[in-house]
């Protein structure tokens, strides 16, 4: 009887060293990945304001009148009148 | 033998764990230590700030301070060398900056992206950035004063200053959390260890009534009109009189709101709701309402006017001492009379005129959403003399700001209601949407009174004496001011605040704009300054507005 207590005893130990061993390294890997993760949510956060500036520019009046002068615009297009109505009031 | 061969098994297994620790805590070099403990600060964004189309007028953007290290620093005039040229500014500035006996030293905030990903290039030793978000203006300093500007208080955390950024700024600051973990010598979070976490509650985002064509329309003719009248500044205000909704607030000149610390306080200064200012005779009509309301005159009532007004020791007389017999209380408007309103001043009564100051709200703050407001001044009515109650009838001697003028002279058009103007209409925080209605502060005059003063200032603005570029087979209303300028008890003949107040279409009014000239030089009138400068707005706000003609 002896013999097998100890055996059994031993392979108790041995689980418990393995998952020991195994819950030590899954939270080294977990905390890696939750470190990648707050840097990349982090990076994201700021990758997103960069984009939001880049939108928000494109949509300014700032950008546009830019643009108009550059395309020429203003030299073509059609005068805002109110004495021709046909320009003034869009149906 | 066996035991003792365990007992020096655990004897040195034991040793190298403390020799370890030993090595970690005492001997390892403190820069690659990580804390124990971190507690990191998570940061709130700032409410970003819409217009009443959804488009953005202040954002948020990733803004970075640069810091060195001094004693880690290898070449200090190398590294002084390459900052001047990366941040564009002089050598002696940063030089002046670094102290070598310190340990860490701000030297520039504010960088951009682009600058901070420069500078990291050029790997340099001790030097380093701390993150933080800063203000940017997608449509730069389209509406300096309106926004204000975020700066920082004396504990160096950011405050807004003025206008909106005043104002709201418990709402758009927010709330920053925190998070505090165990972390292992690299950093890594230990799972086991204090996992602590309080999440930022985001400042609100808040959207305007402003709308940034009607803006840009009015920044851009106040420029114009500023340089051709040549005019020490000015102001435009564009609101939807039934609400009282501020469509567009500009004054000129302003300041870059990027840069605001490169102006002098004074450009700050919001004058459409901090400067007083004597109306003049666009405030004719308020008192004309008045009087019809409680019933003292009618418009097609006659009035005499054969000259001059004593009252008391001074002359009262018309702006070009012309006079004209018998004319109708509308004309007294057409041909702005101040004898013809001293008679409708004498009519109403003195009580009664006191009494409609204060119902229109003068002497009090309009308690618009803007940090910075000026409440006028109306002195106590047992202060005042027969010469205060002739004069405040052509908008002489009573101090108001432009804001409290446009509130009043909104109530006479939109049915009689005086209602506080207002700049928000939506405050957003994450789902939350708060929405802010029009809200009516007293009830002036009734409608049928409205309805009449309205049909008098068409027939003002179509037979006034100046004739305008109008847009024609539309029907607009309106009246000019021209102030003198009180300097010292007197009033300085050559120095006056030109105005124009008007509104369209007639029929239902869709915008009224207020637009102040302060000290203009080509001509002192408003009839000539201020009114074509009104009507150059109007016309593109007609088109903008896509209103069908009346005629």
């Amino acid at each position: 009887m002896k013999p097998f207590f100890l055996r059994v005893t031993w392979l108790i130990v041995l689980i418990l060293v393995i998952t020991n061993l195994f819950i030590f390294i899954s939270g080294i890997v977990l905390s890696d990945e939750i470190n990648n993760f707050e840097l990349k949510t982090d990076s994201l956060r700021k990758i997103n304001l960069s984009l939001e500036k880049e939108v928000a520019n494109l949509g300014s009046l700032k950008f546009a009148t830019e643009q108009a002068k550059k395309l020429g615009f203003t030299n073509f297009s059609s005068p805002q009148s109110l004495d021709q109505l046909g320009y003034a009031y869009r149906p | 033998m066996k035991i003792k061969l365990v007992f020096l098994f655990f004897s040195l297994f034991y040793l190298a764990i403390i020799i370890r620790l030993f090595f970690l805590q005492v001997i390892y070099s403190p820069e690659n230590k990580s804390p124990y403990l971190k507690t990191n600060k998570l940061y709130s964004v700032r409410g970003r700030i819409y217009d009443k189309n959804n488009h953005p007028l202040v954002l948020n953007q990733n803004g970075y301070t640069l810091y060195l290290e001094p004693k880690k620093i290898i070449d200090k005039d190398k590294l002084i060398n390459l900052l001047s040229d990366s941040l564009e500014i002089p050598e002696a500035s940063i030089s002046a900056k670094i102290d070598m006996s310190k340990y860490w030293l701000a030297i520039q905030g504010g960088l951009t992206q682009e600058q901070k990903d420069k500078i990291d290039k050029l790997n340099l030793k001790g030097v380093g950035f701390d993150y933080q978000t800063k203000r940017f203006y997608p449509e730069a300093s389209l509406s300096a004063h309106l926004l204000g500007f975020l700066g920082k208080n004396d504990q160096s955390e950011d405050v807004g200053y003025l206008g909106l950024e005043g104002f709201y700024n418990r709402d758009l600051r927010g709330l920053p959390g925190f998070v505090e973990t165990e972390r292992d010598i690299i950093g890594r979070p230990i799972l086991i260890g204090v996992q602590q976490r309080v999440e930022p509650e985001n400042g609100r985002d808040l959207i305007l009534t402003i709308d940034k064509t009607v803006q840009e329309i009015s920044k851009k003719k106040l420029l114009t009109g500023l340089d051709l009248y040549k005019a020490k500044k000015g102001c435009v205000i564009t609101a939807d009189p039934k609400t009282m909704a501020i469509l567009s607030l500009v004054c000129l000149p302003d300041y870059d709101l990027e840069k605001y610390y490169l102006f002098s306080e004074d450009y700050y200064k919001n004058s459409a709701i901090s400067d007083l200012f004597e109306p003049g005779s666009v405030f004719k009509p308020l008192i004309m309402a008045a009087a019809i309301e409680e019933k003292k005159i009618k418009p097609n009532d006659i009035y005499n006017e054969t000259g001059q007004v004593s009252v008391g020791e001074y002359n009262i007389k018309t702006w070009n001492d012309k006079y004209e017999g018998k004319i109708s209380m509308t004309r007294i408007l057409e041909k702005s009379s101040n004898v013809g309103m001293v008679y409708v001043g004498e009519k109403l009564g003195n009580k009664k005129i006191y009494d409609y100051l204060e119902k229109y709200g003068f002497g009090q703050n309009t308690d618009i959403d803007l940090q910075g407001e000026a409440s006028g001044y109306l002195k106590p009515q047992a202060n005042w003399y027969p010469i205060d109650y002739s004069t405040v009838t052509f908008g002489q001697g009573i101090a108001i700001t432009p804001i409290q003028m446009i509130g009043a002279f909104a109530s006479i058009i939109n049915g009689g209601y005086l209602m506080r103007p207002y700049l928000v209409q939506k405050i957003v925080s994450g789902n939350k949407v708060t929405e802010i209605k029009p809200k009516i502060e007293k009830k002036v005059i009734s409608p049928l009174t409205s309805e009449i003063i309205k049909k008098m200032l068409v027939s003002t603005v179509e037979n006034a004496e100046a004739k305008w570029d109008r847009p024609k087979r539309y029907v607009i209303g309106g009246k000019t001011g021209t102030a003198q300028v009180p300097i010292k008890g007197h009033y300085d003949p050559t120095k006056t605040i030109a105005s124009f107040i008007g509104f369209a279409p007639a029929s239902d009014p869709k915008f009224l704009t207020l637009v102040v000239l302060y000290e203009p030089q080509t001509s002192p009138w408003g009839s000539e300054t201020a009114a074509p400068l009104f009507f150059e707005i109007a016309k593109q706000l007609i088109v903008y507005y896509n209103i069908s003609p009346d005629r």
